[in-house]
């Protein structure tokens, strides 16, 4: 028998167990429905893994007095199922009930696409720049908490040294929506997205797959008055104020990302509005 | 390491890597051939399984996360899953099946479709559909049979599994 | 009840339980734990020589047992040319060439095999378009192109340009003279399309008694018995091929690949050897549709006669002639189809790329053609001021119209079908609300298509419990002729339950010649061999049960398994006694037919460098859509689909609905989102699911269909094919719709939401096509 530290995977049961599989340079399992896909991507699994989805404590979606937490290891599914009495939180089940495809919802986690540091097409993270979310993370030094903005800037330098153990959304927001362009109906990954939230009297704009890294559109938040918020006039500033530098694809080239955002920006703004009016 | 599971109702264990795919056990390991390997990334649906009664992509489950759980297959289900079975006769009915790679994929992902969704339109079923990739049909037919065991659930004569 | 009537019927197909119940083999299931695996070396590098090939280190490697290179397998083989190798010797010409085959104990053994395998590449600048390869100068893909053996006399070849066909009939300069005519001139492009089959070509060999047997996924058996012949320097008799269910074609398996490297390792192993493609070699090396770049010019009266038209049609073969050598035949009858001309010349080129090559699918040429000629014919009405339907009306072959090559066109088809889509459309009523605010377009076209005939053989054998084993080389890919359409044809010929016609699978050792499943020939050419299998067995039986019976044969009938006197239902006796009696008196009761080519007409000295020089069963085709284009993101959504299609007898509708929504959805991806692009080193950039986007269930339509019967045709029965040709004018239908809708021309596909968005915005490039002169003559040799 191999000793714990041979073998190819681990399931850790505890946050500790995972963070020290961690430090021994393990790399983490989720859902697994992008490691699993390496060698499609002419890439070798990783050596040694240690798998997360046992430990309860990822697994959970909480409501707290200032916000919900919601375990890394939470399928797509699951939280559809989580928050779908939550109408103000519609842009992030949206953005979970719509990514991929069913069978794939029902196996990939949040901790596993917010991890995906290539995967540019994330559903998650603009939606969760949107709500202002708070990410925690596990590290050999204690807990760490970055809002979402610093966790994409930073998560290719930090992962390989914390855990994700989920992300907390405030209470504070009052609507959202998310808007995602794939190039067929259904079940491919969006080549542009908007998420749109309004938190604590503000409107938050992030915008997704357009660029490399998701982020928020703080011109257009600007130039938008938040009473007075009108769909057409959105999508006419998203126009002016338009200073996203998409990125080439194999599905579709940076200037198409670019070009499909104002009608993003004035659709999801218009579910935003029905959404609040309800 | 060694992962022990349910499958099919028997006990399955395997030895081997633990980040082997399921498919991959299913296949070359017990030559269990009726669980299709296509993509292998979990866009076309032709490896579906139920894990736990769930149905999940073959390709993207390593045996080593199977600890404990319990696994279906198409050979499994089209023994002991009545609403499977009901979904094969009505494919044979409406005369659907061309080459027949993406089906048992398709019976495993919406059997289970079936029995949670039982007031499904016909908008609902194909957007559960998207995850099954057909290249032959045109899915319309696919859909009709779907729709036809829908019916026959609701009615009077029909056997709610 | 006739024989036809009686083979009639809506039958299900008898492989669908086991195929619902994941236990139907096909060739990728077949593999054991006694079979060793193989993987292949393939170019990385599009163009260029070999410098070292050094397999030593890859033999020591744990569990490989052979290594097979070109040196095993020298023999050249192609279509028309032999052109193409097994293995790349000397010359890489596309990344992913097979360079050498590794066999070894398990797939993982195999390719820490091919990794170990020590690989040095001169490269050199690859040729990539068709542009670069015909301009001045170009590098030649092929340096050795004029040494290649001819295997089909009559085409023009020069450098990159592999095969030149030509029709010409009429004096089309002086139509295009003429003063009362306005002459229209449009070009196109489309790109690729990829045929993605569930199962990936893959073969199993085994090395029996001394010679090959090759259990593979193909369209052609005989083909890969030939090819594995050529290729390996053996007698093609010495190599045996089974097909077990092919789990889909579409064409790309009209074509030997994989089979031959499988039979050179089982040779060497004396094991049994699988190649299956991985899903990325699949489709990063699949024998796609080709690209083609086209320029059509029309010479059209104010009355709306085509007094002229000319058309040069440039095909993409890649690296290797291969099918697109055959398929420059089909210009004629495709561009050349669907409408009166006065005067005609079409030029057709297959061209060499350093490109993955390409090949055959589903109405193979006809599609793109039918786009080009459809939407050109739009832009003739648009400029003369023409309603499209009435032009097509005014315009379409007819009853004794000549096609390009001088056939004579039988009987008016096309005009009624137009007369039938209107009743169509009126009975399915429009879908024009459910464009909500967005761009609304509808289009009708035409399309002509034929059915390839050509050689097939078929045996019979009634057996002494009353059934009948029905013997061919067809395969059954998943259109359902093997499982429908056979069985029913033999059924209704010998009186018996379909489900008492056994169809043995393809074996070449066991049944005669035939040139394979596609162009939609399988139900005609197979179904005519299996009619005349029947007649001699007919005949024994009225003759055996007469004496039985004592009643005349022309008194007797075979219906319902038995043999009856006509006017007794339930009298005489049963096949079974009759075929007993039959074998104590004279032997087995057996019969065999063979049907091919009739060879239709053309006019003499029309056709040039063709394969075929008329159509022997021309089909039609009328479809319409009506389309919605967001003008924010270019998104096209399919509002409805109809078809009328000629299908000359339909003897099971239901399952020709079947293959007319399915060809009708391959054509939908084809024309919107299957989008097939070249990187800079030539190679595929979709390699998989993700980004090679097949139509899901949620971009289709149910396809209002209405089978057109009772066109003139020589298949059996009166049928013609159809599951070929629903794909046909697909592209057509939705390029026209959409140019109606965004009221701006289309001459590229796919129309994928990135181009419908970048025309509507005004930037799509024009298409002037330099390398295709608008002097038609100087786009022809010789």
């Amino acid at each position: 028998m191999p000793g714990i530290a041979e073998e190819r995977l681990i399931v850790a049961e505890t946050i500790e167990d995972a963070r020290d599989a961690l430090r021994q340079g393990r790399a983490v399992l989720a859902g697994g429905s992008w490691v699993m896909r390496a060698p499609v991507r002419g890439q070798a699994l990783p050596e040694r893994l240690v798998s997360v989805g046992r430990i309860a404590a990822l697994g959970r979606v909480e409501v707290e007095e200032n916000g919900y937490v919601i375990g890394a290891a939470v399928t797509h599914i699951a939280l559809t199922e989580a928050l779908r009495g939550m109408p103000q939180l519609t842009g992030l089940v949206t953005a979970a009930a719509t990514s991929a495809n069913p069978a794939v919802r029902r196996v990939a986690t949040v901790g596993g696409n917010l991890c995906c540091v290539d995967f540019a097409a994330s559903d998650f993270a603009p939606a969760l720049l949107a709500c202002g979310a708070l990410v925690y993370l596990e590290t050999a030094q204690g807990p760490v908490t970055l809002p979402m903005t610093e966790f994409l800037a930073r998560r290719a330098e930090v992962l390989p040294r914390a855990l994700l153990t989920g992300v907390r959304v405030p209470r504070s927001v009052r609507a959202s929506a998310h808007q995602r362009l794939p190039m067929r109906k259904a079940g491919d990954y969006p080549v542009a997205i908007v998420s749109m939230a309004i938190c604590g009297g503000e409107l938050h704009i992030a915008v997704g797959s357009v660029e490399p890294v998701a982020r928020r559109w703080t011109a257009l938040e600007q130039a938008l008055d938040r009473r007075a918020l009108d769909p057409e006039r959105a999508g006419g500033l998203a126009e002016t104020l338009n200073d996203f530098n998409g990125r080439d694809g194999i599905e579709a080239d940076g200037w198409y990302r670019r070009e499909v955002l104002p009608a993003l920006v004035r659709r999801c703004t218009a579910a935003l509005l029905s959404g609040e009016s309800r | 390491m060694s992962t022990t599971f349910q499958l099919n109702g028997e006990t399955c264990r395997f030895d081997g890597d633990p980040m082997t795919p399921l498919v991959d056990l299913l296949r070359r390991d017990r030559f269990m051939t009726g669980t299709k390997a296509v993509c292998r990334e979990g866009f076309c649906g032709a490896c579906t399984v139920h894990v736990e009664g769930v149905p999940v992509p073959a390709c993207l489950r390593p045996v080593g996360l199977l600890e404990g759980l319990s696994v279906t297959t198409i050979e499994g289900a089209s023994r002991y899953d009545a609403e499977a079975r009901r979904l094969q006769a009505a494919f044979e009915r409406v005369d659907v099946v061309q080459c027949g790679m993406c089906f048992p994929g398709m019976v495993m992902n919406l059997s289970q479709f079936l029995r949670e969704n039982r007031s499904a339109d016909r908008d609902a079923v194909k957007h559960a559909m998207v995850g099954n990739i057909c290249r032959c049909t045109g899915y319309e037919r696919i859909v009709d049979a779907v729709m036809e065991c829908l019916a026959e659930a609701h009615s009077p004569g029909g056997t709610d599994v | 009840m006739s024989e036809t009537e009686r083979t009639i019927m809506n039958l299900p197909r008898r492989d669908a339980p086991d195929k619902l119940r994941g236990r139907t083999k096909y060739t990728n299931d077949r593999m054991d734990a006694t079979t060793l695996h193989a993987a292949l070396l393939r170019s990385p590098e599009p163009a260029g020589r070999i410098v070292r090939l050094d397999v030593s280190g890859a033999l020591k490697c744990p569990g490989v047992r052979a290594v097979a290179m070109a040196a095993d397998a020298p023999g050249l083989f192609g279509i028309g040319i032999a052109d193409h190798p097994l293995f790349a010797s000397d010359t890489v010409r596309y990344i992913g060439e097979p360079i050498a085959a590794i066999a070894a104990d398990t797939l993982e053994q195999a390719h820490a095999a091919v990794a170990a395998i020590e690989l040095e590449i001169e490269p050199a600048v690859p040729v990539l378009t068709m542009e670069e390869a015909l301009a001045p100068g170009a590098r030649l893909v092929h340096e050795n192109w004029r040494h290649y053996e001819i295997l089909f006399e009559g085409g023009s070849r020069r450098g990159n340009i592999a095969w030149e066909a030509k029709s010409v009939r009429g004096d089309v300069d002086a139509a295009f003279a003429r003063s009362d005519v306005r002459i229209v001139e449009s070009t196109f492009r489309v790109g690729r399309q990829n045929h993605v089959p569930f199962e990936p070509r893959v073969a199993i060999c085994t090395w029996e008694d001394d010679r090959a047997h090759i259990q593979t996924s193909t369209q052609v058996p005989w083909t890969v018995r030939n090819v594995t012949g050529k290729a390996m320097g053996l007698p093609p008799g010495r190599v045996r091929v089974t097909v077990p269910p092919v789990g889909g074609g579409f064409g790309l398996k009209f074509d030997a690949t994989i089979e031959p490297i499988t039979a050179v390792l089982a040779r060497k192993t004396g094991r049994i050897v699988m190649l299956e493609n991985s899903r990325f070699e699949e489709t990063t090396t699949c024998l796609c549709r080709e690209n083609a770049d086209i320029r059509i010019r029309s010479a059209v009266t104010a009355d709306g006669d085509i007094v002229g038209r000319e058309a040069t049609v440039l095909m993409d073969c890649g690296a290797y002639g291969g099918e697109q050598i055959f398929l420059t035949t089909m210009t004629a009858h495709t561009l050349g189809g669907n409408y009166r001309l006065g005067a005609v010349r079409l030029t057709s080129r297959a061209i060499y790329t350093n490109t993955p090559p390409n090949g055959a699918f589903r109405a193979c040429n006809g599609v793109y053609n039918t786009f080009a000629l459809e939407r050109h014919t739009d832009e003739i009405c648009a400029e003369l001021g023409f309603d499209p339907i009435d032009f097509r009306r005014l315009n379409v072959l007819g009853d004794g119209d000549l096609g390009a090559t001088g056939q004579v066109f039988d009987g008016d088809v096309l005009g009624p079908m137009l007369d039938r889509m209107e009743r169509l459309r009126e009975k399915v009523g429009s879908a024009r609300e459910r464009a909500a605010g967005r761009l609304y377009g509808r289009a009708t076209t035409v399309g002509t298509w034929f059915i390839f005939v050509g050689p097939s053989s078929a045996t019979v054998n009634l057996n002494a419990d009353g059934s009948a084993t029905l013997v061919t080389s067809g395969v059954e890919i998943g259109s359902g002729t093997m499982m429908q359409s056979l069985p029913q044809i033999v059924a209704g010929q010998l009186g018996l339950d379909p489900s008492d016609v056994i169809v043995k699978q393809a074996d070449t050792d066991a049944a005669g010649l035939d040139v394979g499943v596609g162009g939609g020939r399988t139900t005609v050419s197979i179904g005519a061999a299996s009619i005349e299998a029947c007649v001699p067995i007919r005949e024994k039986l009225l003759k055996t049960a007469s004496e039985m019976l004592q009643t005349p044969p022309e008194r007797l009938t075979l219906r319902n398994g038995r043999v009856e006197i006509a006017a007794i239902p339930g009298s005489g006796a049963t096949v079974a006694e009759v075929v007993q009696r039959a074998q104590s008196i004279g032997g087995p009761v057996t019969g065999t037919g063979s049907f091919t080519a009739k060879n239709v007409p053309a006019m003499a000295g029309c056709a040039m460098g063709h394969f075929i020089e008329a159509i022997d069963i021309p089909v039609f085709a009328v479809h319409d859509a009506e389309v919605a284009v967001d003008p924010e993101t270019g998104h096209v959504e399919v509002l409805s689909y109809s078809v009328v299609q000629d299908v000359g007898r339909a003897l099971n509708p239901r399952a020709i609905h079947g293959q007319v929504q399915g060809g009708v959805v391959q054509g939908l991806g084809y024309a919107l989102q299957e989008e097939v692009t070249l990187g800079d080193q030539g190679e595929i950039r979709q390699s998989g699911f993700e980004s090679y986007r097949l139509p899901l269930a949620t971009d289709v339509v149910p396809v209002a269909i209405d089978l057109y019967e009772g066109a003139p045709s020589m298949g059996p029965l009166g049928t013609k094919g159809a599951g070929e040709v629903p794909i046909l004018n697909t592209a057509a239908t939705i390029g026209c719709a959409v140019a109606n809708a965004i009221k701006r021309p289309v001459r590229q596909i796919p129309l994928t939401p990135p181009r419908v968005l970048r025309i509507l915005r005004g930037g799509e490039p024009e298409l002037p096509h330099p390398h295709i002169s608008s002097d038609w003559a100087q786009d022809t040799l010789d």
